[in-house]
């Protein structure tokens, strides 16, 4: 199995366990207090990778950290406005599987910005994750 | 437009961004140093928060734990996330392949959170694995150059 496959599947169990979590925690707090507390889980992890001497490989290292410090941005900032828009009187039901399609956002940029080919086969795979996304944020 | 559909299109478009940059960020150093500044992000959004409005804090152990492990295991995926793109993962296919991720918290909710796995649940099951397939089809190994 290639690495990135492994990783990729690591990430969903990661990710999954994440997502009972905190639909537990949910109940018990605003969403906007969810993400503070969550912060604080985030940090203790950025700490121990500190350590790691990985830390100084790089090419371009300010571009590369601008990119992944872009990425906690939008990342962060998503969540926030995720949650203003379900507590504008935006349904979940039609909220989530909009916000849900974002995987296809990233396909349709990263194809013509980052010169990505895909095989039919995976072009497919796209599109069923789309139809099970969508399945899994309509239930 | 109505604000709450704002709202939801630029998530939308915020998240659907985090693929790319994901991607332009491993291209040029390592999955460590990513997530410290992908955590360091975090800070100043927790900050304007804390500032913009008072929140209630009034909630139980259990939530200051259940909250606090939220973040580190979304923390361990986001790390994992950074490594798969590292490790040669194009931004098109894992982007779509992680987000598959629901069928891994509907399935454990069945257990923990003794909730049933719905009809559509259950197809959306069927086509994430068949999904999860499709998308790690690699023709005849080749690097075709473009990560």
């Amino acid at each position: 199995m290639p690495k990135w496959l492994w990783y990729s599947i690591l990430t969903i169990v990661f990710w999954g366990a994440w997502g009972v979590v905190s639909k537990a925690a949910m109940e018990m707090m605003s969403p906007l207090l969810n993400q503070v507390l969550f912060t604080v889980g985030l940090v203790p992890l950025a700490l121990v990778c500190t350590l790691s001497k990985n830390v100084s490989v790089g090419t371009n290292r300010l571009r590369g950290g601008a990119y992944a410090f872009v990425t906690g941005i939008l990342g962060g900032v998503g969540n926030v406005t995720f949650f203003e828009a379900l507590s504008h009187g935006g349904k979940a039901s039609i909220v989530v599987p909009i916000t849900g399609l974002y995987p296809l956002l990233t396909v349709l940029t990263a194809l013509p910005l980052l010169r990505e080919k895909l095989n039919r086969i995976q072009a497919a795979g796209i599109a069923l994750a789309v139809v099970a996304i969508l399945l899994f944020s309509s239930g | 437009m109505p604000a709450w559909m704002v709202y939801a299109l630029l998530t939308l478009a915020f998240w659907g961004v985090t693929g790319m940059t994901q991607k332009l960020a491993t291209n040029s150093i390592s999955v460590e140093l990513s997530l410290i500044w992908f955590s360091a992000a975090f800070l100043p959004i927790a900050g304007v928060i804390l500032l913009a409005q008072p929140l209630d804090w009034r909630i139980s152990a259990t939530a200051w734990f259940l909250a606090i492990l939220g973040g580190v295991l979304n923390g361990l995926g986001v790390l994992t996330s950074f490594a798969a793109f590292r490790n040669g993962g194009k931004a098109s296919i894992v982007t779509p392949l992680i987000a598959l991720f629901p069928v891994v918290t509907v399935a454990l909710a069945v257990p923990l959170l003794h909730e049933q796995i719905t009809r559509r649940e259950a197809l959306g099951i069927v086509l994430a694995v068949m999904a999860a397939f499709a998308l790690s089809y690699e023709e005849s190994s080749k690097a075709d150059g473009s990560s």
